[in-house]
């Protein structure tokens, strides 16, 4: 939907919540040059949540969402868990439907929107747990990938089912004791980024969620590259405190850790060499409408 | 077994829909006050009596007219506005559909998923739902039926809601026009509104001024 | 409660918004459904069953087609599949499983699109989850089910156990005792499971092989018509396409944790899905020849009622009594949700014996008939065959016989 298209009935405008006249006024629909540093200059489109004190999650959903680069034409598809309870408050429609069949359902939704408005970029954006993505759906996240969908596919990796109180998942590190593991898990963490490379994944991002200008430039990439070349695929770690054993304020020292040198989310990208020119290109384009931006302001 | 009617509640712990219990929506060219069939010529003064002698008339306008998504909704929205003011009724808006933490507040807004609270906190005796989803609308007729004494009129722009207590089908801006030239005929000829006194609400971006 | 609807008009409704005359596919003409059913000129074509699917579609101006083989759907599958290289359809792929498939179709009619798909027997079973979601989501799939055996050992054979597993999901679920009937219901289908007030998934089943391999003579109508164009923005719930609003909308969210009443809600949801069934009622009728049920002769006191293939058998086996004197009557089920409960007690309100032969072995037809029947007492069930076996005339005619304590040449050595 263009920006233009949503806007208030006139007649009725003076009845609506405040949150929805502040969206039309300052939220930033139609910038493609959006950004997380947007957040406390304009509406953000994550309007409540009820996710944990302190839960990483919450500030992932903040990122992207303030991040892609075209909310007016996104529809998103979650699955079942902590990110489902997100999803309702959110100003982007998005599709819930069973646990674990987000990328089927997304390559049906990706196809539709393609025959209704084949001259729109309707991007489709997969938002899914690690349960959702690596163990229950993975069959289907791995065939979305085979059969080189448009769409981008990020995974919460909390590495463990956390709405279900915290059982073994696929994407936990080996030797962790959790429920369903109660002698410690007995194999490696899935490792999913190399998987997704070698599925057909065009561009592949694997990092925390502790530093908003690489989880926002991993997601832009994503969402390009899957306009133009296929599937992308960026795993983010967001750690559930709660069943961790961490308090609210720990998230971030949590994710620091993870991410330092020898831990288990040092930040990886794998690209093609066509998919790197290609976002050269795109970073070229912005910084020239960034500079134009400028100088229209200060003329 | 007796016919059953689609009558203010309160109903039941749990009332039935009323598609379940026979009841069949109008075709073009109908309407359905308590679930009979009824011309939809004659609707218009049924529905706007009931509106005028109502001591807390509200409509609840939906998303499909609170947003300009394309004219004819922000033609729509007007036609209503004109209807509440000729009333007069009181606008709540239905804004969307999701469930709300930590709750909603009932004296600016409604909630499909627990419209009850609404209907109970103001005391509205009857209600108009237009530009609400159908399968949205049909959900909140129910539990409104189910534990409140309002009376729900459904300007519908698809097929109809038997489960509201009164609708139009194939509502349109001259449709909600011809409703309210109805009740402003009906005022002319003496039948006078029985609401009690209110102040329309206002909301700004930064909260509520009225 | 099932209440019998009486046709006021036999017009199929269409839409305002839809602009009949348009260009569909491939240089059609989107055609309204009334001409195009009722009043168009048709001409004999001898088809199979797949064939027919394909001729259907052909004139369904369908966006998307989901494609997996399983037998005996696979033929049709794949034939829609040349629907779409040939330009008929909009998109079209393989998918991975009929879990997927049929996520995928939820994810394609969540985005606005007409969908149609096929299955059949353990298919039908490895998707059944996506069923009762797709009704819940009011999403107007159309999923053509050529039913097979489900249980070990396996079986690719003609057995209908699997639509007893689809009669609760919510979905309207229609028997084709022929391919006539399978073609005018699947273009029926559209027009029933797309309105507003029903908005449904439809499973249009028919017995796999018996309709799906057999050729068959079908009156079609000319190829330069097709149906119009769906339109989701007369969806009972948001197109979740970011052009309609509210744009913050999760399809569907969960109003269990809504802090209120919110189980009410959903229990208000379920009434509401099956509301809708209901009201498909008055939408089906034109679709049906005005009943969702056929009767021949029930004025008698014994009666055959049946659904699918076993229709066909029966009313052969109506004919042999019919020369030893025997007197049968005929029910034929066309619609199993909603279920023409009315229908039914009228029709066999003066009969003394019932028979419902079935095509599986635990005769879930019967039960549903025993269900809302006074007397039921008068139903026998069977006769039941399944796992492929055919259900020769002359079975049904022993197990009336026997019913009627008439003493017949027992059919057991033929294996």
């Amino acid at each position: 939907m263009s920006k233009e298209k949503i806007q208030l009935s006139e007649a009725l405008e003076d009845i609506m919540p405040s949150e929805y006249q502040e969206m039309v006024a300052t939220a930033t629909f139609g910038n493609e040059d959006r950004s997380w540093k947007d957040i406390g200059s304009s509406k953000e489109l994550i309007e409540q949540h009820s996710l944990c004190a302190g839960c990483p999650e919450s500030i992932a959903f903040r990122y992207i969402l303030s991040s892609i680069p075209a909310p007016e034409d996104t529809v998103f598809v979650g699955s079942t868990g902590c990110t489902s309870l997100v999803f309702p408050m959110v100003g982007v429609q998005n599709i819930h439907s069973l646990f674990g069949n987000q990328n089927a359902v997304a390559s049906g939704l990706k196809r539709a929107l393609k025959v209704r408005f084949p001259d729109v970029n309707k991007d489709v954006i997969v938002l899914a747990g690690d349960g959702a993505t690596v163990d229950i759906g993975l069959d289907m996240t791995m065939q979305s990938w085979f059969r080189q969908e448009n769409f981008t596919t990020i995974c919460f990796d909390n590495e463990l089912y956390a709405n279900t109180g915290g059982q073994e998942s696929g994407l936990m590190q080996k030797g962790f004791v959790s429920k369903m593991a109660p002698m410690g898990k007995k194999f490696e963490k899935v490792r999913l980024p190399e998987i997704a490379f070698e599925a057909g994944c065009h561009y592949v991002a694997c990092l925390t969620v502790s530093k908003p200008n690489r989880v926002e430039k991993a997601i832009r990439n994503a969402v390009y590259v899957a306009r133009e070349f296929g599937p992308t695929y960026v795993q983010l770690y967001t750690p559930c405190i709660l069943e961790i054993g961490k308090q609210s304020m720990e998230g971030l020292d949590e994710m620091k850790d993870a991410e330092a040198i020898g831990g288990r989310f040092v930040m990886k990208e794998f690209m093609t060499d066509e998919v790197k020119e290609f976002l050269k290109e795109k970073d070229a384009e912005q910084k020239a409408r960034k500079k134009a931006a400028k100088a229209a302001v200060s003329a | 077994m007796e016919q059953y009617v689609v009558k203010p509640g309160p109903e039941a712990f749990l009332p039935p829909a009323a598609a379940s219990m026979g009841i069949v929506l109008p075709d073009p060219g109908e309407a359905h006050y308590e679930g009979r069939i009824i011309d939809e010529e004659d609707a218009y003064e049924q529905i706007a009596r009931k509106l005028l002698g109502a001591k807390v008339p509200t409509i609840f306008p939906g998303p499909l007219v609170l947003w300009k998504w394309n004219e004819k909704a922000g033609k729509k929205a007007e036609a209503i506005r004109e209807l509440a003011n000729a009333l007069p009724a009181r606008l709540i808006p239905m804004a969307d559909y999701r469930p709300k933490y930590p709750k909603i507040d009932p004296e600016v807004e409604i909630n499909p998923n627990h419209p009850n609270l609404t209907i109970w906190h103001n005391k509205i005796d009857a209600c108009i739902f237009v530009g609400v989803h159908c399968h949205q609308a049909n959900l909140a007729l129910k539990i409104i039926r189910g534990g409140t004494d309002c009376f729900t009129i459904a300007l519908c722009a698809q097929a109809g809601h038997e489960d509201a207590c009164a609708s139009f089908r194939d509502i349109n801006v001259e449709k909600i026009k011809k409703l309210t030239e109805t009740v402003k005929r009906l005022k002319s000829e003496g039948v006078e509104s029985q609401a009690l006194p209110f102040t329309q609400i206002k909301m700004t971006r930064a909260g509520r001024v009225a | 409660m099932n209440k019998k609807v009486e046709p006021k008009s036999n017009k199929i409704l269409v839409s305002e918004s839809v602009n009949l005359g348009e260009e569909g596919l491939k240089g059609q003409k989107v055609t309204d459904p009334n001409v195009m059913m009722f009043e168009s000129e048709r001409e004999p074509n001898f088809l199979t069953g797949s064939e027919v699917i394909k001729a259907a579609i052909k004139r369904a101006n369908l966006d998307v087609m989901i494609a997996y083989p399983i037998t005996p759907q696979s033929e049709a599958a794949a034939l829609i599949g040349e629907l779409f290289a040939e330009g008929y359809v909009r998109e079209y792929f393989r998918g991975e499983s009929e879990f997927a498939v049929m996520s995928q179709c939820a994810g394609a009619a969540f985005g606005g699109a007409r969908v149609f798909t096929t299955t059949a027997g353990p298919g039908t079973l490895r998707a059944m989850e996506n069923f009762p979601m797709w009704a819940g989501s009011r999403l107007p799939i159309q999923v053509c089910v050529t039913c097979r055996g489900i249980n070990s050992p396996l079986s690719i054979q003609p057995d209908t156990l699997e639509m007893a597993y689809l009669l609760e999901t919510g979905m309207l679920v229609w028997h084709a005792e022929t391919a006539q009937d399978l073609y005018d219901w699947i273009l029926g289908g559209f027009m029933v499971s797309e309105q507003p007030d029903v908005h449904l998934p439809l499973a249009l089943c028919c017995d796999g092989f018996f309709v799906t391999h057999t050729k068959d003579t079908v009156m079609l109508q000319g190829e330069e018509m097709c149906l119009p164009r769906y339109d989701p923005y007369r969806s009972p719930v948001p197109c979740m396409d970011m052009e309609c609003p509210p744009i913050r909308m999760m399809r569907d969210p969960f109003i269990m944790k809504s802090n209120y009443i919110s189980y009410m809600t959903h229990a208000s949801w379920q009434q509401e899905i099956h509301a809708a069934v209901e009201r498909s009622r008055k939408h089906t009728l034109p679709i049906m020849n005005g009943s969702l049920i056929d009767t021949e002769n029930v004025d008698r006191e014994i009666l055959i009622v049946a659904s699918g293939t076993a229709v066909s058998q029966g009313r052969e086996a109506i004919r042999l009594l019919e020369e030893e004197g025997i007197k049968v009557g005929l029910v034929k089920i066309k619609s199993i949700r909603p279920f023409p409960t009315e229908e039914v007690r009228e029709a066999t309100a003066n009969a003394k014996t019932i028979f419902v032969p079935e095509f599986n072995i635990r005769g879930w037809l019967a039960r549903e008939i025993k269900a809302i029947l006074p007397n039921n007492e008068r139903v026998i069930a069977g006769p039941h065959v399944a796992g492929g076996m055919t259900m020769p005339s002359e079975v049904i005619v022993e197990e009336i016989k026997k019913g009627l304590g008439i003493k017949s040449a027992t059919m057991d050595r033929r294996g």
